[in-house]
């Protein structure tokens, strides 16, 4: 091999070496982290991960960063393929009608077709708004499946807890009316 | 030439199945080309209420005429591009089909030069000039002493 030859391929090799080394870091960097979830658990409060989607209804966009330090939100994940899903936001429909004027009840479709998760709600009575996160990127972070998991954050934007036991609604709902 | 008729005869053959496919896909066969999103599997092997739902959709657009990229393309649209099984034959996908190939040629193309070079050490070292007669004279000599 000539000596431009090699060093042609030193120099290919290096930059082979360079681009991996550049796609490690950008995972790194994009890591989801241990999602909100398991931060809970932990007995960490961390701020609501930020997302923006498009709305189920087809009334544009919905950004949860509109709503920090104005409201605070009751974040309901939900599929219409989902069963247990209908029993979660029938009770949370019920708390909007006690709840919503001081807190933002918003439902995030996850790994759904959007035209079965129209018809869901329309069958199932469920008025509160919900946008369509159809890859699962959103749900991913905060915690991933399975569905339903319900997650109330504080007016400043912290997430105060995950509803584990149904029994836990009211306390929820209190804690960040109040916040 | 002659080996590669076969070939070619057979890869035309193969050309009316595929615009078939595209045209008139099936259900079984998208079945296998399309992801579960909640079981991390394809269609084919998972009967969960998520991929029930695709399968679904999948069948209704097959009734309604959709071509297999329409299909395909409005499941990634609902879904992201997670939902194929494989990646697409155009934009960034192309770069998974064309790394292992290009990955194999550059394989291929080391070993080969490697293999050339090997080669080329194990030559015999090549003879020196000719001798001229007084040298060739004087070798026989010594032969011939020895011989003798």
């Amino acid at each position: 091999m000539t000596r431009p030859a090699r060093l042609a391929a030193q120099g290919l090799a290096v930059a082979l070496v360079i681009g991996l080394l550049a796609l490690l870091a950008w995972r790194v960097a994009n890591d989801n982290g241990k999602g909100v979830a398991q931060a809970l658990k932990d007995g960490e409060h961390p701020t609501a991960p930020a997302f923006d989607l498009s709305r189920l209804d087809g009334r544009g966009r919905f950004d949860l960063m509109a709503l920090r330090g104005k409201k605070p939100i009751v974040l309901d994940f939900w599929a219409s393929w989902c069963v247990p899903c209908i029993h979660e936001s029938t009770r949370l429909e019920a708390a909007l009608k006690r709840y919503g004027d001081r807190v933002a009840f918003i439902g995030v479709d996850t790994k759904d077709f959007s035209g079965d998760a129209r018809d869901w709600q329309r069958k199932h009575g469920i008025t509160y708004p919900s946008v369509h996160d159809g890859s699962g990127s959103v749900l991913a972070k905060w915690g991933g499946l399975p569905i339903p998991r319900i997650f109330f954050v504080a007016r400043s934007g912290r997430v105060v807890g995950e509803l584990i036991v149904e029994e836990d609604l009211p306390r929820y709902l209190r804690q960040i009316a109040a916040s | 030439m002659k080996r590669l008729l076969p070939i070619v005869l057979f890869a035309l053959l193969l050309v009316p199945t595929a615009r078939a496919s595209e045209s008139h896909p099936t259900l079984a066969e998208l079945e296998g080309e399309v992801m579960c999103p909640v079981c991390e599997t394809t269609l084919d092997q998972s009967s969960s209420p998520a991929a029930q739902q695709i399968k679904r959709l999948i069948a209704t657009r097959i009734a309604a005429g959709d071509t297999k990229t329409q299909i395909k393309d409005r499941l990634v649209a609902e879904y992201g591009s997670a939902i194929l099984a494989a990646p697409p034959h155009r934009g960034f996908g192309l770069v998974a089909w064309w790394l292992p190939v290009a990955g194999i040629v550059a394989a291929a193309v080391a070993v080969g030069f490697g293999a050339r070079r090997w080669a080329r050490s194990r030559e015999p070292a090549p003879a020196g000039p000719p001798l001229d007669a007084a040298s060739e004279r004087r070798l026989d000599e010594e032969l011939s002493r020895f011989e003798g």
